[in-house]
């Protein structure tokens, strides 16, 4: 997402009020921030936020959207403006392409091989080589969504199991659990996992895709945008696993960081900052495109496979989703 | 898909830059507000001659047509192009359909301090409408045209869009 526009990052409580086309943002015990509407590309609220109609109506005239963590770490839904890049030419043949059963399984496999491959590449290459085997086999074998996501499961328990022996006792996963998350890996883990969702979100809605028809997700699940469940998969491994993997080696992360108590966690007012601060610069971090020859951010990367996919339904050419290459 | 009333000076632009862009911003690739260089382009239509109302016709948006009916364009390009030519035309073109007499275009370069003149002939007319055709035939090929040859593509914004695999 190349643009002169940024992402505004949210980490204390605040309030959005408009003056004109700018947006000021208040906070406790800080001076306010003025920001022209131009400069935003979108804003992750990653604390409370108040805002008003007068603002919405100046976002929404100027797309740009809002994402909302919630509290406890969990993605809690997004601000999305009215106005939307889907054409219909497009959304028609995104359709034709999950409607078709061929089609569709395909774009699946190689999204959940995607996925293990880069798991694989963050986690630990050696011990994970049997299990990346085995997972390849069963999607192989697959003719549905249900089978492949079933075989993920199998791959990602692996991948846990060996992520934890990389970990501080306080830090370990014990197996993967969500709403709430029962330890301190895991709140880590969701609240990465959702903030790659919003800006999946984000990339997904400058291309003229429906967020809503997926390949391997279920269209029909509750979850609103399942193709950025679909997208998402590729780039948890990038920022999840592997944040959560370097930040413990190198003693960043402590318990103080986290809330905890017998059955469920979630990171504390400095945790959230530190995880927040340290993500955003990791989108930043750009690596040599090796097609498009130029440097591109981490968080461009996303909007590059979206548009892959974009081409792959309305063009039919194949869509190799996003591995890890350096 | 687009009739021939909405044929504007977007397509024109296009149709003579490359085919295949044509083709994906009818479908809704529109990666050029994305482009740091669209956005400069605006920015020059925001500081530059400011005095004058820009015309509505629908699809066609033009800078301003002056007393003489002559068509003014503010171009963001330092050098004039057969596409800025050929957009000129179709303003040209558009206002003859809603019964005003254009003379001919005006592209103004600001960067360069240049400008440049094209008179409406009737030769330009059959090419304006030519190139309605053009646009129209298009939008109806059911396969996308190929892509340029890559040296061609350089500081085109679908760049991302084209050349990602
Ligand atoms: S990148 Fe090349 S092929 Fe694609 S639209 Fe631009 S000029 Fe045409």
């Amino acid at each position: 997402m190349p643009a002169a526009a940024r992402t505004y990052w949210l980490t204390s409580p605040c309030r959005i009020r408009r003056k004109d086309e700018s947006l000021i943002i208040e906070r406790d015990n800080a001076a306010n921030v003025h920001i022209p509407v131009t400069d935003v590309r979108d804003i992750v609220a990653c604390a409370e936020t108040d805002l008003n109609t007068a603002v919405i109506s100046l976002l929404n005239r100027h797309r740009v959207n809002v994402h909302f963590l919630s509290y406890y770490g969990d993605y809690a839904g997004s601000l999305l403006t009215s106005d939307t890049s889907t054409s219909g030419e497009t959304v028609a043949a995104q359709a034709r392409t999950a409607g078709d059963p061929h089609a569709s399984v395909a774009i699946a496999r190689s999204i959940v091989d995607a996925c293990a491959f880069n798991v694989r590449r963050v986690v630990d290459r050696k011990l994970l080589a049997r299990p990346y085997t085995v997972l390849r086999e069963s999607i192989e074998d697959s003719t549905s969504q249900a089978q492949l996501m079933g075989a993920e499961g199998t791959f990602r328990r692996s991948a846990w199991e060996v992520i934890d022996t990389k970990l501080p006792d306080w830090l370990q996963l014990n197996g993967r659990s969500r709403r709430p998350p029962r330890n301190a890996g895991n709140a880590f883990i969701s609240y990465v996992n959702g903030i790659t969702y919003a800006r999946v979100l984000t990339a997904v809605r400058l291309t003229p895709l429906h967020s809503g028809i997926a390949f391997l997700h279920g269209t029909m699940e509750r979850q609103r945008h399942s193709l950025v469940l679909d997208l998402s998969e590729m780039f948890k491994p990038l920022m999840a696993e592997r944040l959560l993997l370097r930040m413990a080696s190198r003693n960043q992360l402590k318990e103080h960081h986290f809330d905890r108590d017998t059955n469920q966690a979630m990171l504390s007012d400095t945790g959230r900052k530190l995880v927040v601060q340290t993500i955003r610069d990791e989108f930043a971090v750009t690596v040599t495109h090796r097609t498009l020859a130029r440097n591109v951010a981490y968080d461009e990367l996303l909007y590059l496979d979206a548009l892959a996919l974009t081409r792959h339904c309305l063009e039919g050419t194949p869509y190799k989703p996003f591995r890890i290459w350096w | 898909m687009i009739t021939y009333d909405d044929v504007g000076g977007v397509h024109i632009k296009y149709l003579y830059h490359c085919r295949r862009q044509l083709w994906l911003y009818l479908r809704g690739i529109r990666p050029e507000h994305l482009n740091a260089a669209v956005q400069s382009g605006e920015a020059v239509h925001d500081t530059s001659y400011t005095r004058n109302t820009p015309v509505d016709l629908g699809a066609a948006k033009l800078d301003f047509v002056d007393g003489s009916h002559w068509v003014h364009e503010v171009k963001s390009s330092s050098r004039p192009s057969p596409a800025d030519e050929a957009q000129g035309r179709h303003y040209c073109h558009r206002l003859h359909r809603v019964g005003i007499e254009a003379k001919g275009a005006v592209l103004h370069y600001p960067k360069t301090r240049r400008t440049q003149k094209f008179p409406y002939t009737e030769q330009a007319a059959v090419q304006a409408e030519a190139d309605v055709e053009a646009v129209l035939a298009v939008a109806e090929a059911p396969a996308s045209p190929d892509r340029l040859a890559r040296s061609g593509c350089r500081g085109c914004s679908f760049t991302d869009y084209c050349w990602t695999e």
